[in-house]
């Protein structure tokens, strides 16, 4: 999982920005940049290393 | 007799089993309050008079001729503005679905209307179940019964208002982070957010697949448990649906709750930061209640409420891009801007974030059940004190703040309710939440209930 640490920067948020298909003004791109960055910083909480074998549901069921 | 629109679901029910109500004149109260009051809080989008007096004579046509469909035979209803209706708008509150007419109903109307229900009309909501009551959406922002000032919850917000404002006796809500749990707690209402599966989504908009579930807002829980009995059952158009036995939630209401294991997850909620004084004591004192009833209520300590939060939020951002993506990318105007940035960023998460996210949440599941193993219930708060007012800006990445109360019960999928428990200084709703295990819904009303009956709070409404 990637850290905060390892947060992109302003200009490699902006050059994956062109990937995702939206169209973004560099306005948009800033502001997107703050809560991506705000939201991989709570994501340090999420392990980064799994046992191989686990796998999520792909399709989730309370009843399991 | 009395206002009619001050009656429950259950009282009204067993009214008009004896013949001293109609669905006729229980619904024109109804109708007769919207027109009154609402437009001091703005709850309803669309309000289908026509349909519901026709509903309302049919409900009691069939009664007259011997036919009793259950507690909702005739019950006026309101639904979400994401619940698709056949012939009437639904608007998701969006420009984008300002003029969206469904041919047919969702399956969870479409059961409400098999069970006698009247449905008055559609209510407001967060964009798309996730945005903010903002000024460039189509219709007006919904307000707070309580105080017109402050927020009142969401995404269900015009379910909340409404049951509040009794402009309605029960309404329908969505669930995916707290969307039922968050407007009941603050607009003082019941609300049950069911087992993921346990209420068929289909016909309803989607926000989050794997996480999203529809549920009831009423007065009571044990309106809630009523109108829970008419929604369950197998939908296979449904992906999520699960098959599970038939359960009398309306009986579950009137359950002893002596010996019922209850397991408070404090340190959620106290601490630094933690919930205002006044809804610790509101708490705290349900707490007491709930042992005078003959409850054992124990700390338990949880997984930490950030990871959940963290874990649902990684989700719901990607999955709602994914199911907004082609809006987002060619109508990105007809968006409020809170929404769209909101679905704009799951544009940037990869694959493997997202499945980090899932794999956390198997395991969040997992450490959860086994936190609970020996206890029927987890209790802890709904919220963290008051509602932000209209005044205060609102964040458009609000999952920067404070963690969800509510988001555990729904990477779990557990069941989880809205108790309300009492009122702040300024008049505004202290609630609490009660969460079972899965599909035992029954568990979480009894509780719910029971606490209800031993507390005044339900004899107090909004003055409008």
């Amino acid at each position: 999982m990637s850290s905060s640490k390892e947060a992109p920067s302003l200009e490699e948020f902006r050059a994956r920005a062109e990937l995702t298909g939206l169209a973004l003004t560099p306005e948009d791109i800033e502001h997107l940049h703050k809560g991506y960055v705000g939201l991989l910083a709570l994501m340090d909480r999420i392990p980064g290393r799994w046992a191989w074998a686990a796998e999520p549901p792909l399709v989730f069921r309370a009843d399991e | 007799m009395t206002d009619l629109t001050q009656l429950g679901i259950a009282e009204a029910a067993r009214l008009m089993a004896r013949g001293e109500l109609t669905a006729s004149t229980l619904t024109e109260a109804f109708l007769k309050r919207i027109e009154a009051i609402d437009h001091k809080i703005a709850s309803y989008i669309t309000v289908t008079a026509h349909l519901a007096r026709n509903a309302a004579r049919q409900a009691d046509m069939e009664r007259e001729g011997g036919v009793r469909r259950g507690s909702l035979h005739g019950i006026p209803i309101g639904l979400k503005d994401i619940y698709e209706t056949a012939g009437v708008r639904t608007t998701g509150h969006s420009h984008l679905k300002a003029d969206y007419v469904p041919a047919v109903d969702a399956e969870s109307v479409r059961r409400l209307k098999a069970a006698g229900a009247v449905i008055l009309g559609k209510l407001g909501t967060h964009e798309f179940a996730n945005g903010a009551m903002t000024p460039d959406q189509p219709f007006p922002a919904v307000l707070n019964p309580w105080n017109v000032k402050h927020q009142p919850g969401g995404s269900s917000s015009g379910s909340g208002a409404a049951v509040a404002a009794a402009l309605c006796m029960g309404a329908m809500g969505s669930d995916t982070g707290g969307s039922i749990r968050n407007p009941a707690g603050y607009c003082a209402t019941a609300g049950l957010k069911p087992t993921y599966g346990l209420v068929s989504r289909s016909g309803i908009f989607p926000l989050a697949f794997s996480l999203d579930t529809a549920g009831p807002l009423a007065w009571t829980t044990e309106d809630c448990a009523l109108m829970l009995d008419a929604l369950t059952g197998h939908d296979p158009a449904d992906q999520g649906s699960a098959r599970t036995p038939k359960v009398d939630y309306g009986a579950a209401a009137h359950r002893p709750i002596k010996g019922l294991r209850i397991a408070l997850a404090r340190r959620w909620y106290e601490g630094e930061d933690g919930v205002t004084p006044e809804m610790k004591a509101g708490i705290d004192e349900a707490v007491r209640v709930l042992e005078d009833q003959g409850a054992i209520v124990e700390e338990v300590v949880f997984p930490d409420i950030r990871d959940y939060h963290v874990c649902g939020r990684v989700i719901i951002t990607v999955e709602a891009h994914a199911i907004h993506r082609r809006d987002v990318i060619e109508r990105p105007e007809k968006f409020g801007y809170t929404t769209l940035r909101r679905f704009q960023l799951g544009a940037f998460f990869t694959a493997e974030q997202y499945i980090g996210a899932q794999r956390f949440r198997r395991q969040l599941t997992l450490d959860t059940r086994a936190a609970m193993r020996g206890y029927d219930l987890v209790m802890t708060a709904n919220h963290w004190g008051p509602p932000e007012t209209f005044g205060e800006p609102q964040p458009i990445f609000h999952f920067l703040g404070k963690p969800s109360l509510t988001m555990p019960f729904n990477v779990t999928g557990q069941p989880a309710a809205t108790i309300c428990c009492g009122f702040s200084a300024d008049g505004l709703p202290l609630a609490f939440q009660l969460a079972g295990r899965a599909f035992d819904e029954a568990c979480v009303i009894a509780a719910g209930a029971a606490y209800e009956r031993a507390t005044p709070w339900r004899g107090h409404r909004p003055a409008l």
